[in-house]
């Protein structure tokens, strides 16, 4: 019984290490494009950036979304009896700062409007396909 | 082309929130399991804790949140650091934009 316990903790701990691990990566991925970001900023600004100061803010970046918008948008979609978390939560997630939640809200929209015109497109291009067969008849007929 | 630069992947903000929603999922599942043996009763729970997962819009929606925390910082800090007259952010100026950024967001 003991060695059967042992051998389960041991293998939670290495999943812990493991996750740790991938956390890492994703970390050190979402600094490099926060130190994109935030130098191209900067340079708008007319201003330059010290790197610590970068690293700083990508690390509470990184710990605002996984700790608290990753939670919350859970929860939120939870509580809308989903397992998946829809747009409408994320504009949620930024109620606290009006003026947040409503960019998010145009930018929302601006993604919705872009997703009936692709769909559009899935149905012109079996439409053209229909106009070829058709022409493609309409040869012999001539 | 510059959109491009200056936005987050959306596969890396999904991964990040899939490892974390996996941990919230296993910790569901281990609680579950110490109720079962609690009180014995615990069929077709894994089917309940099934794990949270998101639609493409809503991660682009997050990038897009994300960035903006990002440009947010830089642009306060900025704003302190001009009005000192230095022409480099340093950390005393994050420090001073720092607690009203974090009740921003």
């Amino acid at each position: 019984m003991e060695k059967a316990m042992d051998v389960e903790m041991e293998r939670e701990e290495e999943e812990e290490e493991e996750t740790e691990s991938v956390s890492d990566v994703l970390r050190d991925r979402f600094r490099l494009s926060t130190v994109s970001i935030a130098e191209a900023e900067a340079k708008r600004n007319g201003m330059e950036i010290s790197e610590p100061i970068v690293a700083c803010i990508s690390d509470l970046a990184f710990k605002y979304a996984a700790e608290q918008l990753a939670k919350d948008l859970e929860l939120f979609a939870q509580h809308a009896s989903r397992k998946i978390v829809k747009m409408e939560d994320v504009i949620l997630s930024a109620h606290r700062n009006e003026h947040l939640a409503t960019s998010l809200r145009s930018l929302c929209d601006d993604l919705k409007a872009k997703e009936p015109q692709s769909e559009r497109k899935r149905k012109k291009t079996p439409r053209k396909e229909n106009k070829a067969t058709t022409s493609v008849v309409h040869i012999p007929d001539n | 082309m510059e959109d491009e630069n200056n936005t987050f992947d959306p596969d890396l903000i999904h991964a990040i929130f899939k490892l974390v929603w996996t941990r919230r999922a296993l910790e569901r599942e281990r609680n579950d399991v110490a109720d079962a043996l609690d009180c014995e009763v615990g069929a077709g729970t894994s089917k309940k804790n099934r794990q949270t997962s998101a639609n493409g819009k809503a991660i682009k929606l997050s990038c897009e949140l994300l960035r903006i925390f990002i440009t947010e910082a830089v642009q306060r800090a900025a704003t302190i650091s001009e009005a000192e007259g230095a022409s480099k952010i340093e950390a005393t100026h994050l420090e001073r934009i720092l607690p009203q950024l974090l009740l921003d967001f």
